[in-house]
Formats: C-alpha cells, structure tokens, sequence
C-alpha cells in the first residue's frame, strides 16, 4: 500500500508543488495588508457598505485584531474558494481522470486489493490536504514577520489543523463519489455543487434572509473561522467533518470493490 | 490426480443494456498451455479477459483462477501469480520506464535486481530514462511486456500484447512466448496477428459475437493445405466436386465464385476449361488470414 502512497504523491509533486506555493501566497498577502485594514485606511469605506453588503466582507470588528483578521480575512472568506478547487481538481485526478485515462485498470490488474486502493489514495488525499494547510499557515507566519506584529502561534495552530480537516474532508466526500461511481460528470459536477454551493450558501446567508435558514446544509458551517481564531473550537464541528470523512469512506469502500472498472 | 484448469470460464455472459458483449462463455485452460483468442473486433475478447481479470462482474457464470472463483474484490489474490499486458495499456505517464517497472516489482514483492528483469531489458531495450508520456506506442508496449513478465508469473494474459511493435521487437517477443512456454507457463493472448497465434499458440479460441464458435488445436487448422481460387464468370456456375468453403457473389453483370480447392491440379485445370464465359481467374495460397476467415465464417454461420 506505501507503494501506490508513494507512486500517488510523487506523480502529483507538481500539483502539490503549485497549490503549496500558491496557498502559501495567498497567506502571506493577505496577512500584508492587515496594517491597512486595522489602521482605519479603509474603515469609511466599508462603514458606507448597506448592512446587508457588510455580512459580504466579514465582521468588521474582526479586522481591528490580527488573529479575527486572519480567521476572517484569510481563513474564512478567501481560503474556502481555494480549498474547493483543490479539493476537486485533487478528488477528481486522483479517481475518475484516472480511470478514464485507463490507468486504473492497469492498477487493479496488479496484487493490490481494491481495499489497499482506496486507502493508498485517500491517505494521499490526506497528506496533500495537510501539505497545502500548512502552506497557508507558513505564508500567514511570513505575512506576520514581514509586517512586525506578534501573533499567538496557537491561533496558527488550530486554524491550520481545522482547514486541514475541512479540505480533507471535502476532498473525501468528492474522493468517495468519483471512486464509488466511475463517473466524471457525476463527481465533478456535485464536487462543484457541493464546494460551490456552500461558498455561496454560507456568504449570502448572512445578507439574504431567508438563506439563513438552510445555512446549516453549507459545508462551511462547520467551519466558523473567526471563532476558531479567537479561540473557540466547537468539538461538534469536528465531528461533523470527522463523521462525514468515515461516511464517504464506508462508502468507498462498499462500492469501489463491486464495481466494473471502466474500459478504455 | 488430474489438476484443476489454471483458467476455467463457465457459462460465462456479460450483458449491457440488453446486448451480450460476451454469450455463454465456457472453456478450460490447463497449466502451461499457450492458447491464442482470436476473433473480430467487438467479438468479445477483450470483456472476457477483463472478467478474467476481475476488471469486470460477469452478468452470469464463473471465472476461476488458480481453482478460486475470482469475484471483483479478491480478484488482487490471483494477480499475484499472474502478468498482464494490453496493446494500448495506460502506464503511468507522471513516471519514467525505469520508475514504472520499479513500482511494479515492488507491487509484485520482486526486484529489478532479479535476472529475469536484466533478460528482458536486454531482449525488448526499452528506453527507461524518459518519461512515459514522451514515448512512442512501441517503447510503451515494451515496458507494458516487460512488466507483464518480470515477477515470473505463473499465467500471462495478453490483449493484442504485439500491436504497435516493430517486426524485430514482435519477434523478440514471439521468442519471449516460446521460451516462457518451455518454462511452463501459461499464456493466454488475444490477437490481431494471426500468423502470430499460429506460430506459438498451441490452441485457439474464435469468438463471434460474444460466443465462442471454436476451440480446436492450431495443429487441426489447415493452414497452407490447397489454394484458395477465385472465378469471375458471366453465368452462375457450380464448383468442383472437391471445393470447400464455398462463397458465391453476383455482381451486376458476373459471378464471382471463391472456393478452397485440395484435389488434383489436373483436376482444376479440366474444371477450368469447361467454364463457358470465363471472365478472370485468380489462383492464391492459402494463408493463415484466409484459414481463419474460412474458419470463421463457417463456424459462425453454424453456431450465431
């Protein structure tokens, strides 16, 4: 199984490569331009936005301290575009791209059970999750050097480790679907349902009324990055995503052995 | 004691949206047998290697490696005895030759240290320093070859293994058969290149449309034996007494009668001449290709 690990990651070092650089960009650059936000540059601005288009840009209290800023700015609003794009790209390539290329058939005609499969591929998932996690906490950490300010490293720490679990999380889901049906259109098409619709779900939830009530069934619910900055982890939310990774699993695991694989 | 088949197929269908790809399948492969598969494309070869494989579920019947039924999730415990290549086998192209085939000897507990890695490197020289996806089709299907035999495997399956080698290479890998063959292994290939299952296949299987239509030993073909003659004639005529596989066509203004003829030359050339309105004659051998098109149509006029 360490085999197909390691031939998964390494055919991958380019993606892995690309999304760490990029990820870690994105927190670096973001974390550079909290000196304006917090120093009043652009408070006018915002404070003109309608009530409704404010709920589109965060909580304005949160961007006066660095770690509501980063959690807001960074984790909660920017990130998650991202974070579903990997996921999709990365869930996708890794199952149905495969087998439509015809190399999942060469895979399975080796000694490795369709059990090993699936876990060699999801444990890649799990390691890529966690090396563009941490890339984004490392570009955060340049971000606070570059700019002098002090930031609880605890902050990091669990804001790192929650997007770990929620990209992992999301990239299992759309993993679970592309591995258990074959079907590219299928798997892309609910990835982008499920990623996307969250994204926009949780966004506009907090400017349209009536999204408020189904706010709930957004995959980034779970994941209330301003509170886990301040420091609140809500044990639930883990679950949540914890329970949803073993589901997808279970389910991988039920369909994938059973099912015809595709001929090229 | 008589062993079990290394490879039994019973009663084997596979069925998609109400069409059979593969009908009622059935035959029995003995340990160290060289078996060829043949039939046209869409006849079914390649869905029953890939329920050989566990790739696929049959719809119904059983396929048994090794004497255990093989199912899609256990299918991965007889791979171990067992090399697989197809002409058009999906390596993975984010690798090298060299990486590939290090990847396969370890999925197969095996080394590239091992001799029969160095032989076959040695026999195909395949390029293994370049990245897949920059190889051509043959330089592909030399590493796919390579792969299917390194771990000294006890059955190979092969899918149309030699299209897209070079003569040489092709070959190469006809000698490659022989030896293993020798060696005791079982083989079981489909292919395009009939002179190429005649040549090292021991047994031969036609499938037609999803069935299959013959199972003889390729000594029972006759192959070479007679001519195969062609007349273009004005008025319908009947054949020698002696002609075989018999096929009349009629064009706008001629017939034109193709037969397999084993009797005396004389015998021909009196029939010949008693052709009122004789308009062409071709007299050919009668190659491997056309044994089998005999063989095919027959068989499948009979049995479809």
């Amino acid at each position: 199984m360490f085999n197909l690990l390691r031939k998964t990651l390494y055919e991958r070092r380019f993606f892995i490569l690309g999304w760490s650089l990029g990820l870690a960009f994105l927190g670096f650059a973001m974390t550079s331009f909290f000196p304006s936000f917090s120093g009043g540059e652009i408070d006018g601005l915002l404070e003109s936005l309608p009530p409704a288009l404010q709920g589109l840009v965060g909580n304005l209290q949160d961007w006066k301290q660095l770690p509501g800023y980063i959690g807001s700015q960074v984790f909660d609003i920017r990130l998650p575009i991202f974070a579903s794009i990997l996921s999709i790209l990365l869930a996708v390539g890794i199952t149905v791209a495969e087998e439509d290329k015809g190399q999942l058939r060469t895979l399975v005609a080796l000694p490795i059970s369709r059990r090993k499969i699936i876990m060699a591929k999801w444990l890649s998932i799990v390691i890529i999750c966690f090396i563009a996690s941490l890339a984004v906490v490392i570009g955060v950490e340049i971000g606070v050097i570059t700019i002098g300010e002090d930031l609880d490293q605890t902050v990091l720490v669990r804001l790192g480790l929650f997007t770990w679990l929620l990209i992992t999380a999301l990239a299992t889901l759309i993993f679970a679907i592309g591995i258990a049906s074959g079907k590219r259109g299928l798997t892309t098409g609910l990835g982008i349902i499920i990623a996307i619709g969250s994204f926009l779900l949780t966004t506009f939830a907090q400017s349209v009324s009536w999204l408020k009530d189904y706010e709930w069934l957004s995959f980034l619910h779970y994941f209330p990055a301003p509170e886990i900055a301040k420091g609140t982890v809500e044990w639930g939310n883990v679950i949540f995503y914890l329970t949803l990774i073993a589901v997808s699993l279970l389910v991988a695991f039920i369909f994938f052995p059973r099912r015809d694989i595709k001929a090229v | 004691m008589i062993n079990p088949p290394v490879i039994e197929v019973k009663n084997v269908s596979k069925v998609y949206s109400g069409v059979a790809a593969v009908d009622d399948v059935s035959f029995a492969i003995q340990a160290g047998e060289v078996v060829g598969f043949v039939g046209l494309n869409g006849a079914g070869k390649s869905t029953t290697i890939n329920m050989l494989l566990g790739f696929l579920h049959p719809t119904q019947g059983e396929v048994y490696m090794f004497g255990e039924k093989v199912t899609l999730p256990n299918a991965a415990t007889s791979h171990q005895k067992m090399g697989f290549a197809t002409g058009d086998m999906a390596l993975f192209d984010g690798m090298n030759g060299k990486q590939y085939l290090e990847f396969i000897a370890r999925s197969y507990k095996t080394s590239t240290n091992s001799d029969t890695y160095k032989k076959l490197v040695a026999k195909f020289e395949p390029q293994l320093d370049k990245k897949i996806n920059t190889l051509s089709r043959g330089n592909k299907q030399k590493i796919a070859l390579i792969a299917a035999f390194m771990s000294d495997p006890e059955v190979v399956v092969l899918d149309e293994p030699s299209s897209g080698l070079d003569p040489l290479m092709q070959q190469h890998f006809l000698d490659l058969v022989r030896e293993e063959s020798e060696k005791g292994t079982t083989i079981f290939m489909s292919s395009h290149y009939l002179n190429e299952v005649i040549d090292i296949c021991s047994r031969i299987l036609l499938i037609k449309n999803g069935k299959l239509v013959k199972d003889i030993p390729t000594s029972e073909l006759e192959i070479g034996a007679g001519k195969l003659v062609r007349v273009v004639t004005k008025a319908k005529v009947s054949p020698p007494k002696a002609a075989e596989h018999i096929e009349h066509e009629k064009r706008i203004d001629s017939y034109v009668l193709q037969f397999l003829y084993k009797d005396k030359a004389l015998r021909l050339q009196e029939w010949l001449g008693s052709l009122p309105h004789l308009q062409d004659v071709t007299i050919s051998d009668h190659t491997a290709e056309a044994a089998f098109e005999d063989l095919y149509d027959v068989e499948g006029a009979t049995n479809v």
